[in-house]
């Protein structure tokens, strides 16, 4: 999930990713590894568990002057590496301090 | 109808139907042994649903690849030469090609081996390499690797699966072949046997690979889900289960789809000004992400 917050002219003002996904190691190291025959065992899970919901909070300090800004969340499903993916979600909502 | 007769017969007699006792040596023998193709003539649908399912080519891996490679090239298991495989070389074949467990040789492992270095290998022509490929892609889950060879799990009570016999969700006397029913084919535990539950400990070098049917079982069921793997992945389609089995990632539109519509996300913002201390506020913008999904496994998982 990428979380991007930008001006309303374009500048990205913040830019933060979670991870899904379970990570393992060969327990010989301490190094995560990708591919079963390089993996033994999982040493972190932070995958989406059925029936529990994964909540994030992102909190993004505005510089001065900065009062909106348009926000967007990406969820993507990686497909064996980064490049290959397919978005899932996206929602923009632009955010303002004026009332 | 006579005609018909005559064809029923001679698909019969031209089935493998697998569990020879005589263990393939080749690739190709291994291919025959569990020769599939003979069920597309009655069962086209499913067939070509099978056909661009990961079990049609389960040691390519997405995207046309050769996933197979790093295990010969980079791995604990790795072999300077493809003389010196086994079918120990591949504990992948566990899950990926279940049928080379039991019904080949060794002589396999190094043939699959031997393609794969020619497929990776850049001094070789493209068509030498694409012919390496072409043989690798001949290992595939047939129907006769779910329908027969992995049909029963309880052996000791039940025996072990019979040659010459399909198994189904039901008994089925007359048709083209003989059909007994297998009592797990419809449940969860019939997947588990390879969409796994945690380290595969029976190796020499313990390998951690699917992990889907341990994420059911411990964080599915324990959270009141019911619903097998079948059920949602082989819903009927034309009154048949859908033996795509999806997803399919070579398919990036039809996974996106599936995964729109079992993954959902919330997402509530507010911008205010926080104090930090009297005078000093801080303009912020706080985003709240809530993931939930439908899905009886952990995501991902395989």
């Amino acid at each position: 999930m990428e979380v991007t917050a930008k001006t309303l002219d374009g500048k990205e003002l913040f830019k933060e990713e979670k991870h899904y996904h379970t990570q393992a190691t060969n327990c010989l190291n301490e190094k995560m590894a990708y591919g079963a025959q390089n993996k033994t065992s999982y040493v972190r899970d932070t995958s989406l568990q059925p029936y529990k919901s994964k909540n994030e909070t992102f909190e993004i300090k505005l510089p001065e002057g900065v009062r909106t800004v348009d926000v967007t969340v990406e969820l993507n499903y990686e497909i064996q590496v980064p490049d290959n993916k397919v978005l899932i979600q996206k929602v923009t909502k632009r955010v303002t301090l004026d009332r | 109808m006579k005609f018909l007769s005559l064809a029923l017969a001679l698909v019969l007699l031209t089935m493998p139907f697998a569990a020879s006792a005589e263990k393939a040596k080749t690739i190709d023998e291994l291919a025959k042994m569990f020769d599939s193709s003979q069920c597309k003539s009655c069962h086209a649908e499913i067939y070509a649903q099978w056909e661009k399912s990961h079990h049609a080519r389960p040691l390519m891996g997405v995207a046309g690849g050769l996933m197979m490679t790093p295990v010969v090239k980079a791995s604990a298991f790795k072999v300077n030469n493809p003389k010196e495989a086994t079918l120990k070389t591949f504990p992948c074949f566990k899950c990926h090609l279940p049928q080379a467990v039991a019904h080949a040789e060794d002589s396999v492992a190094q043939e699959l081996t031997e393609a794969l270095f020619v497929a990776s290998d850049e001094k070789k022509s493209e068509a030498e390499k694409a012919a390496a490929k072409a043989k690798v892609a001949k290992l595939q889950i047939t129907c006769l690797v779910c329908h027969n060879e992995k049909a029963i799990t309880h052996r000791l009570v039940e025996g072990k699966p019979e040659p010459g016999v399909i198994y189904g969700t039901k008994n089925i006397d007359a048709g083209a072949h003989k059909v007994k029913k297998s009592v797990i084919m419809t449940q969860a535990i019939f997947c588990g046997q390879c969409h796994g539950t945690g380290p595969n400990f029976e190796f020499d070098y313990p390998v951690q690979c699917a992990t889907l049917y341990g994420s059911y079982q411990h964080n599915y069921l324990s959270n009141g889900g019911f619903e097998s793997c079948q059920e949602c992945h082989m819903k009927k389609v034309n009154g048949k289960a859908d033996h795509l089995i999806g997803p399919n990632f070579d398919d990036k539109t039809q996974t996106a789809e599936l995964l729109t519509k079992s993954i959902h996300l919330d997402v509530q913002t507010l911008g205010y000004q926080w104090l930090r201390k009297a005078g000093d506020l801080r303009p912020m913008v706080v985003v709240n992400t809530k993931i939930n999904h439908d899905a009886g496994h952990r995501i991902p998982d395989g």
